[in-house]
């Protein structure tokens, strides 16, 4: 096949094709831009001690997530965990209008292409259009990052403008990116590649997924829970802590993530399994019907979302962890007569960590739409006939609802959970303080430091010994829950939008 | 007596005239084959006759009501109750059995889940197919697939079943199995039909048949009374 | 619909046994629903040939005695006879002959183009009758399967005869203009 011919027909789809390439594209850039913000803040130097600097701070910001050296690899390792939602809505974004390509690959496939040159021809859509995304994020982090290089009065800076990622870093981000995609997509084609009936008639799966989602959600629960021993256990091996901490984490947290993911087709399973015995009322029928029949369906849609609320609940047993001491902080210090006097960073810190889920949750909303639309669209010409039989158009936005909200209600619940228990396996479960003796001084400063009155002024205080639970931040949670559940409702609404233009009776004239 | 009926029905998509101008009418318990070339309007025609389209001119009434200008949901439940509807293939919903697609209209229409699926078994049983009965579309052969949808269409008792090229995806004797157990129905029944089909041979089932040319009934489609050679068959 | 071989029927219904001419009769249009019936003069005539080549033989006679009661019976050579015919297959329309192909081309010979349409619409509705009534027999709830195979074979012809019908009509005009350049 010559290059034009490829090109040609890699350019023979339709307006949703179209579509597909640009939302691709857009999301390579939001994922370019995310991961160039972490190689940013791992590429910022650690000056050398001095003594005005024993710390190695990085005076010349402001914020202390890039100042710290401590904080950095977190802060980085974060912006990178942004990148999880946005390849997740990548992966929703490549099935738009899969069912129609699928369709004419498999036509290509009857015109005498081969496998390879079908998967070519898709492998080439998908990198190109990554490859776009890229090198417009590249541009834009490249101009944003000189927008943004504006010193205050005192020299500092808002963010590391004045560094950049190693030149393999970038181009790692910038290529990596696209190959990552085009494999991802020749991946997925592989079913269609190697047949060119398209689409087969599938067995039905007479068995739901497996409970072996509950395996890999125990595996990352119980490597964050080793995090801490681990730590105290190897402190003084420094090489060991610096792959071995991380490693965990990554691991953990990504076995959690499958797991719930995969969950959620178990749950959409009995779900379904529920309601077709239980339920009355067609919509319900029809809903059960379609969860039963493709239980990853549902994985599939909720993917984003619910890494974003794993984080989301991790996150927020982390900020009632350090609510509690800090409160317990504070307390301690009125006891020995002190005021408030305590560090708000931590719970600052998690404000930003708060808005990055914040915009995470956005981004997962924008995937579970296209996903809910895909799905919608994709079954138009069943809806078209059910519509025909006279089924009424409120009858079938009923089951769509249903079969969004029944395996969402459940997963959403899941995945707070685990990413609770995440969280909580981090931090310790009890808070301690106190412990000790501070003397207090009850006069001026000039009496209390003169020699001569302050033993009549200062006393000694016994501060007792004070532990305290970190309790469930159920409230944060349940506000977590609700904005998720309104994402969903948010997607529905636009899903049944589609819903009516799909279930246009035109949808019937191809037989 | 008539029941529905169809005056000078013009519908087009976009530029492309699909009828222009029809007219005819359905008895009660009559069936009657719409036939013609491909791209004649048989099709449009009938989404007209059963209100899931509207004619851009023209009328059609049941029972002595114009239809056509009725609410989406008002066709929509006239579908529901009084008509069936029938086509050449992919009609049933993948993901439920044989037995929950055949019950979906009683339950529509709120039939309770268990007398829903006795009348499923009864028809499906007519049909010939109730070993099907808690198998997915996607495991029937087209043949139960199509009894199934026929079922389906009549298991609400329809006044009329509107079917679009019913046998078109069967092979000759399947497709005359079906038919036949679904003219013997609907005519036990008393179940007016109105069969789009491109085979005279399918049409030879119906009372009746009007031909359709370029979206006008085809007056040279039938007539001419000459007599026969030799006066013997 | 080809020359139906009368002869080669009787042989097969001889071939369970022997028969009178009568029991010949009845037997030939029991098994062919919707052929021509039989006349009884035939049957006697086609019999005496097949005696005459030694196909057949007379196997007895009722006390009654005369022609009507003879019962005649398969010979050897009658039955190898048969058996050749059997193995034979139909040459598949090595002519195209059909009165009602014929009839078009004269028509058009003879007339114009509305004359050879007018003929093949009006042959149209006679044929398009005719599937009617034999679909009506085939449906009756009562058939048996008989009935139903000898008028799915009527069907069938009339189907082809229909669709050429279909397609000749609207190749009529251009093919006058062939005929008459």
């Amino acid at each position: 096949m010559r290059p034009t011919t490829l090109l040609r027909l890699a350019l023979a789809g339709t307006r949703t094709d179209t579509a597909r390439v640009v939302l691709t594209a857009l999301s390579a850039l939001l994922a370019t831009l995310a991961g160039l913000a972490a190689f940013t803040v791992w590429a910022i130097p650690t000056p050398a001690a001095t003594a005005e600097n024993q710390n190695r701070w990085s005076e010349q910001y402001h914020n202390a997530l890039l100042v710290q050296p401590g904080l950095r690899g977190g802060t980085a390792l974060a912006l990178l965990m942004l990148m999880i939602p946005v390849l997740a809505l990548a992966g929703q974004c490549a099935r738009l209008g899969a069912p129609a390509r699928d369709r004419r690959l498999a036509a290509l496939r009857l015109a005498g292409a081969t496998p390879g040159q079908v998967t070519r021809l898709v492998v080439l859509e998908t990198g190109v259009a990554a490859l776009l995304g890229t090198l417009v994020g590249l541009g834009v982090y490249l101009v944003g990052r000189d927008l943004l290089h504006r010193p205050d009065a005192q020299g500092q800076l808002a963010l590391p403008t004045d560094v950049l990622p190693s030149t393999g870093a970038l181009a790692g981000v910038v290529l990596g990116l696209p190959v990552v995609a085009a494999l991802a997509t020749a991946l997925m084609l592989r079913t269609v590649t190697t047949s060119p009936l398209g689409v087969s008639r599938k067995a039905a799966r007479e068995r739901g997924p497996g409970p072996w989602a509950g395996l890999l959600i125990g595996f990352g629960v119980a490597s964050f829970a080793v995090i801490r021993p681990v730590v105290y256990r190897f402190a003084d091996d420094v090489e060991l802590m610096a792959w071995l901490v991380p490693a965990l984490f990554a691991v953990g947290a990504l076995a959690a993530m499958i797991g719930v993911v995969i969950g959620t087709g178990w749950l959409s399973y009995h779900c379904g399994r529920l309601l077709r015995r239980h339920a009355r009322g067609p919509a319900a029928l029809l809903a059960a019907g379609r969860l039963m029949a493709d239980p990853w369906a549902g994985s599939r849609t909720f993917a984003a979302l619910l890494a974003a609320l794993i984080f989301g609940g991790g996150a927020a047993a982390q900020r009632a962890y350090f609510g509690t001491k800090d409160q317990l902080e504070q307390e301690q210090s009125r006891f020995a007569g002190l005021d408030g006097g305590t560090d708000p960073f931590y719970l600052s810190t998690m404000n930003y960590v708060d808005a990055a889920i914040a915009v995470a949750i956005l981004i997962a909303t924008g995937g579970l739409i296209v996903a809910l639309v895909e799905g919608i669209v994709a079954r138009r010409r069943a809806y078209a006939a059910l519509v025909a039989t006279g089924v009424p158009r409120a009858t079938l936005s009923r089951s769509v609802a249903w079969q969004a909200l029944a395996p969402a209600v459940p997963a959403i619940l899941l995945a707070l959970t685990v990413g609770t228990l995440l969280g909580r396996g981090l931090a310790e479960s009890e808070v301690s303080g106190g412990g000790g003796a501070a003397t207090i001084c009850e006069a001026t400063v000039a009496l209390c430091e003169d020699p001569a009155t302050s033993a009549q002024y200062n006393r000694i205080v016994q501060i007792p010994e004070v532990q305290r639970a970190v309790p469930v931040p159920l409230e944060h949670l349940a506000w977590l829950g609700a904005g998720a559940l309104a994402a969903v409702l948010v997607t529905i609404g636009v899903g049944l939008l589609f819903l009516r233009a799909s279930t246009a009776l035109d949808e019937l004239r191809t037989t | 007596m008539t029941q529905l009926q169809a005056r000078g029905v013009v519908r087009a998509y976009g530029p492309t005239p699909a009828l222009r101008g029809v007219t005819l009418e359905v008895a009660e318990g009559e069936i009657v084959a719409v036939t013609g070339p491909s791209g004649c309007g048989k099709s449009t025609l009938l989404h007209c006759l059963a209100g899931i389209l509207r004619p851009d001119a023209g009328e059609v009434t049941w029972r002595g009501h114009r239809i056509d200008t009725w609410s989406e949901a008002a066709r929509s439940r006239l579908r529901r109750t009084e008509f069936g509807v029938l086509f050449q293939f992919g009609q049933l919903v993948a993901e439920l059995t044989a037995a929950e697609n055949v019950a979906l209209p009683l339950l529509l229409a709120g039939t309770g889940r268990r007398e829903a699926r006795t009348a499923a078994l009864t028809w499906l049983e007519r049909f010939g197919v109730a070993e099907v009965a808690d198998v997915r579309p996607g495991e029937m052969s087209g043949g139960q697939q199509q009894r199934c949808a026929t079922a389906r269409a009549l298991v609400t008792e329809p006044r009329v079943l509107f079917a679009d090229e019913p046998t078109g995806a069967l092979d000759t004797l399947t497709g005359e199995q079906v038919l036949t157990q679904l003219v013997r129905l609907a005519r036990e029944q008393r179940t007016a039909v109105v069969l789009v089909t491109h085979e005279p041979r399918i049409a030879a089932y119906a009372d009746r048949e009007i031909v359709l040319r370029d979206g006008l009934v085809d007056h040279t489609g039938l007539g001419l009374d000459v007599p026969l050679a030799g006066g013997a068959r | 619909m080809g020359g139906v071989s009368t002869p080669h029927v009787l042989l097969g219904l001889l071939a369970g046994g022997s028969r009178h001419g009568y029991e010949l009769k009845r037997a030939h249009d029991e098994r062919l629903p919707r052929a021509r019936p039989l006349a009884f003069g035939q049957v006697y005539a086609t019999l005496g040939r097949l005696e005459r080549d030694g196909l057949v033989a007379a196997a007895g006679q009722d006390r009654a005695g005369g022609p009507d009661r003879t019962a005649y019976a398969l010979t050897d050579q009658g039955r190898d006879t048969l058996d050749q015919w059997l193995s034979t297959v139909e040459a598949p329309m090595p002519y195209v002959a059909s009165t009602l192909f014929t009839k078009v081309v004269v028509a058009l010979l003879v007339a114009d183009v509305d004359r050879a349409r007018s003929y093949l619409i009006a042959q149209r509705a006679a044929h398009t009758a005719r599937l009617r009534e034999l679909t009506a027999v085939k449906a009756d709830s009562g058939a048996t399967l008989s009935d139903v195979v000898a008028a799915d074979f009527a069907i069938a012809h009339l189907d082809a005869d229909l669709r050429w019908l279909h397609a000749t009509l609207g190749r009529v005009a251009d093919w006058h203009r062939e005929v008459h350049p």
